[in-house]
């Protein structure tokens, strides 16, 4: 029923107190590097070394790490399925012609696209995830304020982040009350309790942010919060690796050129 | 459902940046005159929020056998219009990749347009369609909901769709497929979250009425006419 936040493992991981700009460059430079690629060898090179990185380095559970991935494949074969019936080409493996404008059929060229955008995703999830595994989103607030992002914005992120959790206990609690009361027993019950969460979550956060707003005027907010970072030293192996990690990928994507798999 | 890192060519992943763009700086111009105006605003604003999220982060009771995750932003689109909704979207959906690893950070610009600004343009006008008819709220809240939930899953396929066309029949017909696809869980699913919040509207005029009288959701005589019917 729930999942769990990667902000968790973020906050403990073996990677914390690396430089945040280095784990940025690495996590952006991996998603732009498989974005510009056009084989599927270089999407999987990059998975292959950030997934050792998360596993060895920042000391992630091999399992959890797997489960991320789940729901994006499902997202992910639905829609290559698709790519694959529909992107034609000229070596034709199977065809079927519905209508005279509506044709699917598997090619060759399909397949290869298919199985191009399938990798590219894996590529730029496990980008995606590395930075989501690495980077405690507190330090990416200090990273989007000296971007110059609109003060109202990351007033409105701190918030955001703070109610996250607050509610997320609540919800549990909840939620673990009416699974013993059999609350989701049958289908229909389950859709009366779930709303009935729902609409206890929203009273609950509505409180939550009544409280939040006194106390905050009781402490003389106007309208900015202080946010107190840390900078971390830019390391010189950290640093190395970030620097031979994106050569070595670059490299990749340019020898390994159009390669297609079959 | 949020196009996942990856999946879009930089090409089409700058397109729907271009598209967003415009639409988050017009939603932060409003905040900024809404907050200007009225400070207590801002939690309120973090709550709904944080609402979104925690609803994403749970499971709707399995629909298809997969099992999805509503949206959740009827509510903010209700209370605060479509623009800065995107907004408050556009950060959800941020913490939703960074969190909970759904959606992507260079498709983030194609889930905004489709969740944060498509969907809730669309809930919006039904909501604004409706309001002043003696229809009633459940029935306004459900429409409203599974509306802006169905515009949703059509913009994602339509991005899915611009991005991939076919070879035969064009853009039209990998629509259509896509539509296709996605229709098997989608449909049901927006469905069923149509039917959950106007359950969960349904708790909170039981309860705590005032909060939408004071977000001037809904009229107070409608809202008292809806208690009545209640008991």
């Amino acid at each position: 029923m729930f999942e769990e936040l990667l902000e968790d493992i973020a906050q403990k991981n073996g990677l914390r107190e690396v430089n945040t700009y280095l784990k940025l460059a690495t996590g952006l430079g991996a998603i732009f590097l498989c974005l510009l690629s056009t084989s599927y060898i270089a999407p999987l090179f990059i998975a292959a070394f950030l997934t050792g990185a998360v596993l060895i380095l920042a000391r992630v559970d091999a399992k959890t790490y797997a489960d991320l991935f789940l729901f994006p494949f499902s997202f992910a074969i639905m829609s290559v399925a698709g790519i694959i019936l529909v992107y034609g080409g000229y070596d034709i493996f199977w065809q079927w012609n519905i209508l005279p404008s509506f044709a699917l059929s598997v090619t060759r060229e399909s397949i290869n696209q298919g199985a191009f955008v399938f990798c590219r995703v894996i590529g730029g999830m496990s980008a995606m995830i590395f930075i989501a595994l690495t980077t405690p989103m507190t330090d990416i607030f200090i990273v989007l304020r000296r971007c110059r992002v609109p003060e109202v914005v990351i007033d409105l992120m701190m918030i955001i982040y703070r109610t996250i959790f607050i509610l997320m206990d609540q919800v549990i609690q909840i939620f673990q009350a009416q699974v013993m009361r059999l609350g989701y027993s049958t289908w229909r019950e389950s859709i009366y309790s779930f709303a009935a969460l729902c609409g206890a979550a929203f009273i609950a956060s509505w409180d939550a942010g009544d409280d939040l707003i006194r106390a905050m005027d009781a402490r003389c907010y106007d309208g900015k919060f202080a946010l107190l970072g840390e900078t971390r030293p830019v390391e010189r192996m950290p640093c190395l690796a970030v620097l031979v990690f994106l050569t070595l990928s670059t490299a990749v994507v340019i020898v390994s050129g159009t390669i297609t798999i079959i | 459902m949020h196009i996942m890192e990856g999946f879009l060519p930089w090409q089409w992943c700058l397109v729907w940046w271009i598209v967003a763009i415009p639409c988050l700086m017009l939603g932060i111009y409003q905040l900024k005159k809404i907050l200007a105006k009225d400070r207590e605003a801002l939690p309120l604003l973090g709550v709904t929020g944080g609402f979104i999220f925690i609803l994403s982060s749970l499971k709707l009771p399995s629909v298809t056998g997969s099992s999805s995750h509503p949206t959740g932003t009827g509510l903010s689109t209700i209370s605060f219009g479509p623009w800065i909704t995107a907004v408050v979207c556009a950060i959800v959906l941020l913490f939703q990749s960074l969190f909970l690893a759904h959606g992507g950070l260079s498709t983030l610009g194609a889930n905004i347009v489709s969740m944060g600004i498509v969907g809730p343009l669309v809930g919006y006008s039904v909501y604004r369609l409706l309001r002043n008819t003696p229809v009633n709220i459940y029935i306004t809240v459900f429409l409203v909901t599974a509306l802006a939930d169905i515009f949703t899953y059509v913009t994602t396929s339509l991005e899915l769709a611009l991005a991939y066309p076919a070879e035969t029949g064009g853009f039209f017909s990998s629509f259509i497929l896509f539509l296709g696809i996605f229709a098997v869980t989608q449909i049901p699913l927006a469905i069923v979250e149509g039917v959950v919040l106007a359950l969960v509207f349904k708790y909170i005029i039981a309860l705590k009425p005032d909060i939408l009288i004071r977000l001037n959701i809904f009229s107070e005589e409608k809202i008292n006419k809806a208690r009545n019917e209640q008991s």
